[in-house]
């Protein structure tokens, strides 16, 4: 229960934890974003990733950042697609993003509620492909 | 065509990272960018602010992404300064890494693949 009289020292304090404010479960719509690919509204805050950026229902993103994660120092906003997947050495998956607009690529880590379907759906593009991937076969 | 010492100079380079010497130009007549042996690569030009670049990092392949037409491009990180970059694969590319990178995300999947029942 939030109480009614609040001493404001705690008000300040809240307001520059920004981090704790994106977690709490009180669902700020100012928070959220409309999916660019599928126009789903996303909840920034996601399951074993401290930030989200990127769609998890059809894994597109937008180009907010130049060249650090997270800068978020690109004018560019167009759309992100996810193109490609790789593992890191540790094991886990990477989604590769590339601009419509400008073709910058990134990499980002999956989140535990993406898609499953469409993360499994973009790892195999490269031999759904069954010419190309039984040509290469065939040349081994 | 002449086997000089100046010709091999001016049409090969020698890989950075396993030594090999390959034709600048590939067997269907495009430019190369990575070795066909490794596939490793070096980060020679800015992609952020565009022109040459200072870095000179290995850049190793990490992914084959797949355009509408249904060609490969080969996707590299630069090992020093993580930058990614995006090329077509060449036709006498080494088969064996690049098959391995695509199939290398399946091997260790992220969660259970029967989970999801039929593709
Ligand atoms: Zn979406
Ligand atoms: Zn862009
Ligand atoms: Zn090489
Ligand atoms: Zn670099």
């Amino acid at each position: 229960m939030p109480r009614r009289t609040r001493p404001r020292g705690h008000d300040d304090r809240r307001s520059q934890r920004r981090k704790d404010v994106l977690h709490e479960a009180s669902g700020h719509r100012a928070n959220d974003f409309r999916c660019a690919g599928c126009r789903l509204d996303v909840s920034l805050h996601a399951p074993g990733t401290a930030h989200r950026n990127h769609c998890p229902q059809c894994l597109a993103s937008l180009h907010v950042d130049r060249r650090i994660p997270g800068d978020r120092a690109s004018e560019c906003r167009g759309r992100m697609e996810a193109v490609a997947v790789f593992t890191r050495p540790d094991g886990e998956w990477m989604i590769v993003h590339q601009c419509l607009s400008c073709g910058e690529l990134s990499s980002n880590r999956i989140a535990g509620d993406d898609n499953a379907l469409a993360l499994v759906r973009l790892a195999l593009r490269p031999l759904h492909d069954t010419d190309r991937a039984s040509r290469t076969l065939i040349n081994l | 065509m002449s086997n000089t010492a100046n010709t091999l100079k001016i049409h090969t380079f020698t890989c950075a990272w396993c030594g090999l010497t390959a034709t600048k130009t590939a067997s269907d007549g495009s430019l190369r960018n990575h070795c066909p042996s490794c596939l490793h690569s070096q980060h020679v030009s800015d992609h952020v602010e565009g022109g040459p670049s200072e870095c000179d990092g290995r850049m190793s392949p990490i992914a084959i992404a797949v355009l509408r037409t249904g060609d490969w491009m080969l996707i590299h990180r630069c090992v020093r300064c993580d930058e990614l970059t995006s090329n077509p694969v060449c036709a006498d590319d080494n088969q064996l890494i690049l098959m391995r990178m695509a199939v290398r995300p399946l091997a260790q999947p992220p969660f259970p693949l029967e989970a999801l029942g039929s593709l």
